[in-house]
């Protein structure tokens, strides 16, 4: 056989050659065209919306010391990009699918040599890539706005104290440091990826619900509700335990509750170091091999039901 | 594993799944939570008083990790219920912003100032209620506001923001002078204690009676410091104490010399510098 019929024999047999297993290619492929379609679902405007917020927070007045003032801003903004990012991971994911299928896109992509499990990881990356962007520019202004307020702040207290002959300098330094603890540090940016790192549990559970939901509207109700659900182990283990005492109908719904759920509330550690505590990077990293941990799983519960699922 | 596939619904593999893989996680992150909570990074759940008092939004906001925001939100509650003298509702509102975010000495602070100070600031004038109603009341904010300041201490042990408040509730309102001296007894040495701390319990404990002696005692070591021999109330203070205790003149600090009055020879009091007192 000459070399050239042996090529055309090549191109018209494509089923004949070996699709790797996974392919991260492919699936990086998929998620730059689902961060070009949340792109264009205009999300941006939701920064716009964040960024006025932030601003207007920096820019008003609550009363209070300078170091109360901080601290006001600084929640108020973490908070919004905690909300954004777990909102953001539930609407966003359970609405792709469903708009592949729409689009008719879906048919196309899985037309291809393309799996199941490389279209579903690349939707995640691509949803993951938006969050992680949006959460990454809104530290930013975040930081910008502190930083400003913290050294308006500092200005205003030193001519206050300069004032204030009485004041020695060891007392200015308390106070000026006071103020700083604050304002910006750098571990709060583990507070935005601990908010990351959250938006990722519930989107990877969004996928897994969306795999066989029929509808998108079904998938972000119960999204929510797994959410919540997953805010309430800890609470709902007291308050039952409280009222029905020892009922053994009661501590395995509780068990099992748990079992299933995601634990989102362990990701609240970001409000501790926005409220100043220290960062403990051990437990930080721990945090990520957790996340890994229901990232993996999702995805191949994702897989094992999308696999064979006829459209 | 083909067999598996065809024979058992999908729905059912994904239930035991999840369940094998939150056997697995649930120690892990049960050991995770434990190290977060000693750590002071994540909050232990909220009392049983605390859930019960709970509104709606708030406990969907403690839910939805959004509890930062729904703190500031009563926060901002709190303020208009003060700004409508609205008491109870203020005390609501701070005992659900406490136990939501039990680590911000602020929150604990504003509401001792709150109940302890302007409540019962407001019970002492309010003319619309009988005196009997508001003396119960007055009673009612600041026990209120003295259990608070010992929850919030209890919850940050070096605070001495919510002692110095605690100290001004039973300095202005309890005129309790010993359980003043007390409190700025405890916050000496804390971070962020103010200077006079240690000057006040002197003075307090001036006035906290059996308690002359100790108080005698531990102002004139005060008195050895160069620092506090400066401060105007500290010698007056002291020759009060001398007075009551009775030291004898050899051993009693010098008399102020700005307050020093010779008698005239016409019996007429003379200041320094010749003025007579009439």
């Amino acid at each position: 056989m000459s070399k050239e019929s042996a090529e055309k024999e090549e191109r018209i047999a494509p089923a004949d050659r070996k699709v790797p297993l996974f392919s991260l290619g492919r699936a990086w492929i998929i998620a730059r065209g689902t961060v070009t379609q949340l792109i264009r679902m205009k999300t941006l405007y939701f920064l716009l919306a964040f960024a006025l917020i932030i601003v207007a927070f920096g820019n008003f007045s609550l009363g209070g010391t300078a170091a109360k003032e901080l601290s006001t801003i600084k929640r108020a903004c973490f908070g919004a990009m905690d909300s954004f990012a777990w909102m953001f991971a539930i609407i966003s994911t359970a609405l792709l699918i469903p708009r592949d299928q729409e689009d008719r896109t879906l048919y196309t992509i899985l037309s291809k040599p393309v799996r199941r499990m490389e279209y579903l990881v690349g939707k995640l990356i691509g949803v993951l890539v938006v969050i992680g962007v949006f959460l990454a520019l809104m530290f930013v202004v975040t930081s910008m706005i502190l930083i400003a307020r913290q050294s308006s702040f500092i200005g205003d207290e030193l001519s206050a104290m300069d004032q204030n002959s009485r004041m020695s300098q060891e007392q200015r330094i308390a106070q000026i440091e006071f103020i700083q603890r604050q304002g910006f540090r750098f571990e709060l940016g583990i507070s935005a990826i601990a908010s990351f790192l959250k938006a990722a549990v519930i989107a990877s559970v969004t996928i897994l619900l969306s795999t066989f939901a029929s509808s998108s509207l079904f998938t972000i109700v119960i999204s929510l509700l797994v959410f919540l659900i997953g805010h309430f182990h800890s609470l709902a283990n007291s308050f039952y335990k409280y009222h029905s005492g020892d009922n053994i109908i009661v501590q395995m719904l509780l068990k099992l509750v748990k079992i299933l759920i995601p634990d989102f509330q362990l990701y609240a550690f970001s409000e501790g170091i926005v409220m100043g505590g220290a960062v403990i990077y051990p437990l930080v990293w721990q945090m990520g091999l957790i996340t890994v941990g229901y990232l993996v799983v999702f995805l191949m519960l994702s897989a094992l039901i999308f696999v064979d699922k006829e459209f | 594993m083909k067999f598996l596939l065809k024979k058992i619904p999908r729905f059912v593999l994904v239930l035991v799944a999840l369940m094998i893989f939150g056997l697995i996680r649930a120690p892990f992150e049960e050991r995770v939570r434990d190290e977060m909570i000693e750590a002071k990074l994540l909050l232990p759940p909220p009392a049983q008083d605390t859930i019960e008092n709970l509104s709606q939004s708030a406990l969907m906001a403690t839910l939805g990790g959004l509890r930062s925001l729904a703190a500031l939100y009563l926060s901002l509650g709190a303020f208009e219920h003060f700004s409508n003298k609205d008491w109870d509702e203020l005390r609501n509102s701070y005992l659900i912003i406490t136990s939501m975010e039990p680590r911000d000495e602020t929150h604990w602070v504003s509401v001792v100032w709150h109940l302890g100070i302007n409540a019962a600031a407001n019970m002492e004038i309010d003319r619309n209620l009988p005196m009997f109603e508001r003396k119960r009341r007055f009673n009612e904010y600041v026990t209120e506001a003295v259990a608070l300041a010992e929850k919030g201490i209890a919850q940050i042990p070096d605070s001495a923001a919510i002692r110095v408040q605690l100290a001004e509730v039973y300095r202005e309102k309890l005129k309790d002078p010993c359980a003043t001296a007390q409190t700025y007894k405890d916050m000496v040495g804390l971070p962020g204690a103010p200077g006079y701390a240690i000057r006040f319990y002197g003075y307090f404990l001036a006035d906290c009676p059996g308690k002359e002696q100790e108080a005698y005692d531990h102002l004139m070591s005060l008195y050895q410091v160069e620092k506090h021999r400066k401060k105007g109330t500290l010698p007056i203070k002291i020759r009060e104490l001398e007075e009551k205790l009775k030291i004898p003149q050899s051993e009693r600090i010098p008399p102020d010399p700005r307050s020093r009055r010779t008698p005239s020879e016409n019996g007429k009091t003379v200041l320094p510098g010749g003025i007579e007192l009439r």
